[in-house]
């Protein structure tokens, strides 16, 4: 009983985050221009944009190894596993299949990026190589920070497990005012807009060298590739989102397994994620891009605030 | 204390209402006279101590009287030589006339300040009037000659309100100790010397810790006296001898009514230690800087330094006999302090600009002067016939009672002081222009300028030699009031 | 709200106190610290006002409202008049420590000062949230001590020295509170001390005097030339 629920987990989780991702990325760019007083691009652009690109031949540079050609599977694997580890809508039982882990989660996250680092030097242009290394750079001083907010969580929660978390949360009542849940979820907003590159990281939408960085390392990829590239972006902005969403307001997450259960889980997700990607729209629109080497501070700050929550989760005990 | 309300309240309004530097000289001269009389009369004939205000959070003591005295008695002296030294500023266009009033006023509302720091018995409102001092003296720092002294002005502010701040954290932990112990928390003096006993010694240790600190930067103990040596090098010679001779005593009066509290308790022990070390670290930074030093004023700041750390070592030693030892050298060094900055300013106002090496014909130009200066200079080091040997040697003999090693350290560093005093006099006395050179123009000393110092000498000869009966007696009733 | 949750709101106030102090800590606009500022003294106003709620004692009230009404409305609104005249936006050098360092440090400290405290105090009756509280008032006192050391202008060493009475401000708040007119005289004596330094840092500061200098050399370097 225990094992076909999970399978039938993974499946649904795999095919909502797949389905519902790219909606969210286009609400973003929607909110972003009704902000700059332009009407923008239709809510499903994304999609027809994914259809169109997997038709489109794939060129490689000449100069280009092996990596180039399978990053782009790697990601997407790598992702979709991911994706396991958040429920989305529907919570299982933990297993024992260790999946829900939130540090293997952290570096299944992790590696889709180092690939994807490795595939933008791969190619020899300047553009990638300059910005694998600001991404680099930016993840290596990040890296400690997602440690502590991670830390942080699994003390508040008691556990490291993400499917026992969103158990917990379910089962306590108002999570969202405990005080320390909230600080942790300021962190968790500030992961997301860090991990998707959104201002004040990185602009999503520039293509000029002087501030490029995700971007720079999309460049070289075309076709299907860039089309599974995106949607690996998509899917791992919809995990983060996730994991701040069922944390604090986990109305609708269900732990057993019933057919109406699921489709107002799935709507209720659908709401709520949709909120917050209105919120980072409209928080990109109002900050500007920040100096890279202004983000260290940024991150130090996000370190210094993760930290303090923990010393008084345990200070307090 | 109401007498003191009403003189300095009619000094300050009548210096707000006068018009010319005249009246307003003799309003200080008259307000510095009176306190005293009043406070020599409260000395020798009233009964005490006396409480004010229901909560008892002001009162006169024996040794609150004491420094009071002191106060006076010095402001009295500066302000007779404030009158020809301000005209002399006032000629030479380096104070504007405008500023005068401002300046007399807060001139006379330091003492007041002061004495009503010397009168709180509450430790927090202690705090609070030793904070405005440090105001007040910092606008009488800047008023003179702003462009120069606002960046020394405002060091000195930030370093002691910050050092301040330490204090007071000590006096909330001592409130909440005290809170702990009885029912409700007192900062009152007389009632912690009851309940101190009943506090256990570490964390009392802690707060008294916390608590000199604000008050050890107040008096220029190492390493919290950075501001001193500027302050008191670049403020005009009448506000060096304040601060010098009467602010630091503020400092060292909060240090030894704490150490009162905690000497028979266990705490007294480490407090002690630290007593010793900042005091010998305090006397070794400034015996060992004053050799290098350019100026006049700044080596008799330094001299300040090194004083109020033999202060505090007299304090750690924490015997009966060492505490009237330092009462006394409080009085000897503000009398010494304040001769010494009066000669050296007029040495310095002849030869302007020019840094100790520099300097020739001191001797031959202002002969008064220079003879005051070398008296002030054998004071301070403790030559015999001259009061603050007296102390010295009484605080030197008592540390041998408690340990040869600091006793030979401390004997050490006061003969560095000695040869570097000897060092700079000769430096200063020694330059001699030929005969055929033109000398410039001898300035002019008048009566109000060389009248503090000839008082100064006369107290400095008396009290070198025998201590009047009164004082003897004063200081005995203050050693055991303070319960040490 | 029977079980009104003070040890939470309480700790995730004092989390946002510590992070606007370390705002203060990194910042390098001038009007963001005056910001700051009054955000930290509204945090230890609430902070105050929750005190009251949880222990009765009419102290606490009245001393929320003097702190709001003096450190949150009034200073800041004097040293923002000053500023202004000053016309300087930036203070952009950092003296010893940078920011990421001076962060660190601080991390440094509180968790120094929470267990040399606890050693001391052993026999301190200080309650969970007591106990934090007056510690962070000490870490407080320190990280404004690292502000004033850390910065060149003085107008940013005002701001520190502020942080630092703030820190004491929260260390009697929760140690023990002190009579009330003791605190009266203490604000009376905070504003005036803000007055006459923040008057004189405007001598200091005025961004007039640093266009001279510069301007001066380069005035001699063309007369030189031509």
């Amino acid at each position: 009983m225990n094992d076909s629920t999970f399978v039938f987990y993974i499946i649904f989780n795999l095919f909502f985050a797949v389905i519902i991702s790219p909606f969210f990325m286009s609400l973003i760019k929607k909110v972003k221009a009704y902000c700059q007083g332009r009407k923008g691009p239709q809510l499903f652009q994304t999609y027809y944009n994914l259809m169109k690109l997997m038709k489109k031949e794939v060129v490689y540079s000449s100069t280009s190894s092996n990596i180039m050609r399978i990053t782009p599977y790697i990601n997407i694997v790598v992702i979709l596993l991911s994706s396991i580890c958040v429920p989305l809508v529907f919570i299982p039982q933990s297993s024992g299949s260790g999946f829900g882990n939130i540090i293997l989660f952290l570096y299944l996250l992790a590696l889709a990026k180092f690939f994807m680092a490795l595939s933008g030097l791969d190619a020899g242009s300047t553009f990638g190589s300059m910005g694998s290394s600001r991404e680099m750079t930016i993840s290596a001083v990040f890296e400690p920070v997602i440690i502590i907010v991670f830390a942080a969580l699994a003390f508040v929660m008691n556990t490291a497990d993400i499917y026992r978390m969103f158990t917990n949360s379910v089962n306590s009542s108002m999570p969202f005012l405990n005080p320390i849940k909230f600080l942790n979820s300021i962190s968790l907003f500030i992961i997301l807009i860090v991990e998707t590159s959104r201002c004040p990281v990185d602009n999503p939408e520039t293509h000029l060298e002087l501030t490029m960085i995700h971007e720079a390392m999309l460049l070289e990829n075309t076709g299907k590739n860039l089309a599974l590239m995106e949607l690996s972006h998509a899917i791992k902005q919809t995990l983060l989102m996730a994991l701040l969403i069922n944390l604090i307001i986990p109305y609708g997450l269900i732990t057993t397994l019933t057919f109406t259960g699921v489709i107002l889980g799935a709507f209720s997700f659908f709401v709520k994620a949709s909120i917050v990607s209105v919120i980072v729209g409209v928080l990109e629109s109002s900050i500007a891009k920040s100096r890279l080497f202004r983000l260290p501070i940024l991150f130090m700050m996000v370190f210094f605030f993760s930290f303090l929550t923990i010393l008084f989760e345990v200070f307090l005990k | 204390m109401l007498i003191y309300c009403v003189i300095g309240v009619a000094a300050l309004i009548s210096i707000l209402l006068s018009k010319s530097h005249n009246s307003m000289t003799v309003i200080s001269v008259l307000q510095s006279s009176l306190s005293l009389g009043v406070t020599a009369y409260f000395i020798l004939y009233r009964s005490l101590p006396v409480y004010y205000l229901s909560n008892r959070y002001f009162f006169m003591d024996h040794l609150g009287l004491y420094e009071t005295l002191i106060t006076w008695l010095i402001f009295l002296l500066t302000s007779i030589y404030a009158s020809g030294y301000m005209k002399h500023l006032i000629v030479l266009n380096r104070f504007k006339k405008e500023n005068l009033k401002m300046f007399y006023f807060a001139f006379n509302l330091l003492p007041i300040n002061i004495m009503f720091a010397f009168f709180s018995n509450n430790l927090a409102l202690f705090w609070v009037f030793t904070e405005l001092t440090t105001l007040v003296s910092a606008v009488l720092i800047v008023l003179p000659n702003a462009k120069d002294n606002i960046i020394i002005a405002l060091n000195y502010i930030f370093i002691a309100s910050t050092a301040m701040l330490f204090s007071f954290i000590g006096l909330i932990l001592l409130f909440g100790l005290t809170k702990n112990s009885t029912g409700t928390g007192t900062l009152n003096w007389d009632s912690l010397l009851s309940i101190v006993p009943s506090i256990s010694s570490s964390v009392l240790a802690l707060s008294i810790i916390f608590i000199f600190i604000g008050f050890a930067t107040k008096s220029g103990i190492a390493p919290f006296h950075t501001w001193l040596p500027h302050a008191h090098a670049k403020a005009p010679s009448i506000v060096s001898t304040l601060l010098s001779a009467v602010l630091l005593n503020v400092g060292i009066y909060g240090i030894i009514r704490v150490y009162a509290l905690v000497v028979h308790t266990p705490a007294a022990r480490i407090i002690s230690v630290i007593f010793f070390i900042f005091g010998l670290f305090t006397i070794a930074v400034a015996a060992l800087t004053m050799f290098s030093q350019k100026t006049i004023k700044k080596f008799i700041a330094y001299s300040s330094i090194e004083n109020m750390g033999l202060i505090l070592v007299g304090i750690a030693i924490g015997t009966p006999l060492a505490m009237f030892w330092i009462l006394f050298h409080t009085l000897a060094h503000s009398i010494s302090k304040a001769l010494l900055f009066f000669s050296a300013e007029v040495i310095q106002e002849q030869h302007e600009g020019l840094i100790i090496g520099e300097m020739s014909d001191v001797l031959r130009l202002q002969p008064f002067s220079s003879f005051c200066l070398i008296i002030g200079s054998l004071t301070v080091i403790g030559i015999p016939l001259f009061p603050v040997f007296l102390s010295k040697m009484g605080i030197v003999l008592e540390l041998a009672n408690v340990s040869y090693i600091l006793l030979s350290i401390s004997v050490i560093l006061f003969f560095i002081v000695a040869s570097a005093f000897s060092v700079v006099l000769m430096d200063i006395f020694s330059e001699k222009s030929s005969d055929d050179e033109d000398l410039p123009v001898r300035n002019a000393t008048p009566l109000t300028i060389v009248l503090p110092m000839v008082i100064l000498i006369a107290l400095i000869f008396i009290l070198g030699v025998f201590i009047p009966q009164n004082l003897n007696d004063l200081l005995i009733k203050i050693v055991s009031q303070l319960g040490i | 709200m029977i079980n009104f949750p003070y040890e939470g709101i309480l700790s995730a106030l004092f989390v946002l106190v510590l992070v606007t102090a370390a705002f203060i800590l990194t910042r390098r606009n001038i009007l963001s610290l005056f910001t700051n500022y009054a955000m930290q003294s509204l945090f230890i106003a609430i902070i105050a006002l929750i005190l009251f709620l949880k222990e009765n004692s009419v102290t606490l009230l009245v001393l929320s409202i003097l702190t709001f009404a003096t450190r949150v409305l009034i200073i800041p609104y004097v040293i923002k008049k000053i500023q202004k005249l000053m016309r300087i936006r930036r203070d952009v050098s950092f003296h010893y420590l940078t920011p990421i360092s001076s962060l660190i440090v601080s991390i440094v400290l509180i968790i120094s000062i929470y267990y040399s405290f606890y050693k001391f105090a052993a026999n301190l009756s200080l309650a969970g949230v007591s106990y934090l509280g007056s510690t962070l008032g000490i870490s407080l006192t320190f990280i404004g001590m690292l502000v004033i050391f850390s910065r060149k202008k003085a107008i940013t060493k005002i701001v520190g020295y502020l942080v630092m009475e703030n820190g004491v401000l929260l260390f009697s708040l929760f140690f023990s509170e002190l009579p009330l007119i003791v605190e009266i005289l203490i604000i009376l004596d905070l504003i005036m001390l803000i007055l006459i330094a923040a008057i004189l840092a405007f001598g200091i500061d005025s961004t007039l005097e640093e266009f001279h200098q510069k301007i001066n050399p380069l005035q001699k370097w063309v007369k030189e030339k031509f």
